[in-house]
């Protein structure tokens, strides 16, 4: 006599795991990202070896390698970019202030600025670099 | 006679539209972040966050000049940066380091040179520019 085996049911598969790593995911790449804006120009700094980790926050001005000037991400003129920071070093004294020169900048364009900036009463001004690799 | 009105079967919210939403938003954050490494030097900082020791002796003055095409020059004479190095390191490292760039030298040539000297040991560091006369 033959007893016909039970069938067994088949679970079907759950998607929750599948959720659960997507929403890690996002979490994880919303957290690690720093929304910066780009400069319109294309800007490589300095690579150094004595360089520290920069903080968040604060204010980047981009200076290319022919001399064109940026506030986070807009195009200014030396004078509308004075006038600015003025304006934000008024209402934030400790803001930080990036310089982001290109590499190949010469310090004609850069070393006048950051004097200028410090007149206004900057108390924080970081030169962006890229760490040098080992 | 009081009829009971049937409770309607509750109708459950499907999940497929988020995950479809999540993975949007997941795959627009890892397609448009672009991750940068990058450190920062000080430029300026506020006097009070700049600790000073005393010395023990009056520190002497070193200037450095950088040429428009990255050349330094120590005392005059122009100088490689590992000879550089090796004359600063049997320094005493509370020696002030003035540097006297050119307006035509590349950044990357003052973070470089600035480099060397903090890797030499060296911790007072300034830059000077020269302005014409009104």
């Amino acid at each position: 006599m033959k007893f016909a085996r039970p069938t067994r049911k088949e679970h079907p598969e759950t998607i929750i795991p599948l959720i659960d790593v997507v929403f890690f995911l996002l979490i994880f790449f919303m957290l690690i990202g720093r929304m910066d804006a780009t400069a319109p120009f294309d800007v490589t700094p300095a690579i150094a070896m004595t360089g520290t980790d920069m903080p968040g926050g604060g204010t980047t001005v981009s200076i290319s390698a022919t001399g064109q000037i940026a506030l986070d991400g807009a195009e200014l003129d030396t004078s509308g970019l004075l006038e600015t920071l003025r304006d934000t070093l008024t209402k934030t004294p400790a803001i930080l202030i990036r310089i982001n020169a290109h590499k190949d900048a010469e310090l004609r364009f850069v070393l006048p600025l950051v004097a200028q900036i410090e007149t206004l009463g900057a108390r924080d001004i970081e030169l962006v670099v890229t760490p040098a690799t080992p | 006679m009081q009829l009971k009105h049937a409770n309607p079967p509750q109708r459950l919210i499907s999940l497929v539209s988020m995950i479809d939403v999540l993975l949007i938003m997941l795959v627009f954050f890892m397609v448009t972040s672009t991750y940068l490494n990058l450190d920062m030097i000080p430029m300026a900082q506020s006097s009070d966050e700049v600790t000073s020791t005393a010395p023990t002796t009056e520190p002497k003055t070193v200037m450095i000049r950088l040429g428009g095409d990255g050349q330094t020059y120590l005392q005059g004479r122009p100088t490689q940066l590992s000879q550089l190095a090796q004359t600063l390191q049997s320094r005493d490292p509370n020696t002030n380091i003035l540097i006297l760039p050119s307006a035509r030298a590349s950044t990357q040539s003052l973070v470089t040179l600035m480099d060397t000297l903090t890797t030499s040991g060296i911790t007072s560091l300034r830059i000077v520019q020269l302005e014409a006369s009104p």
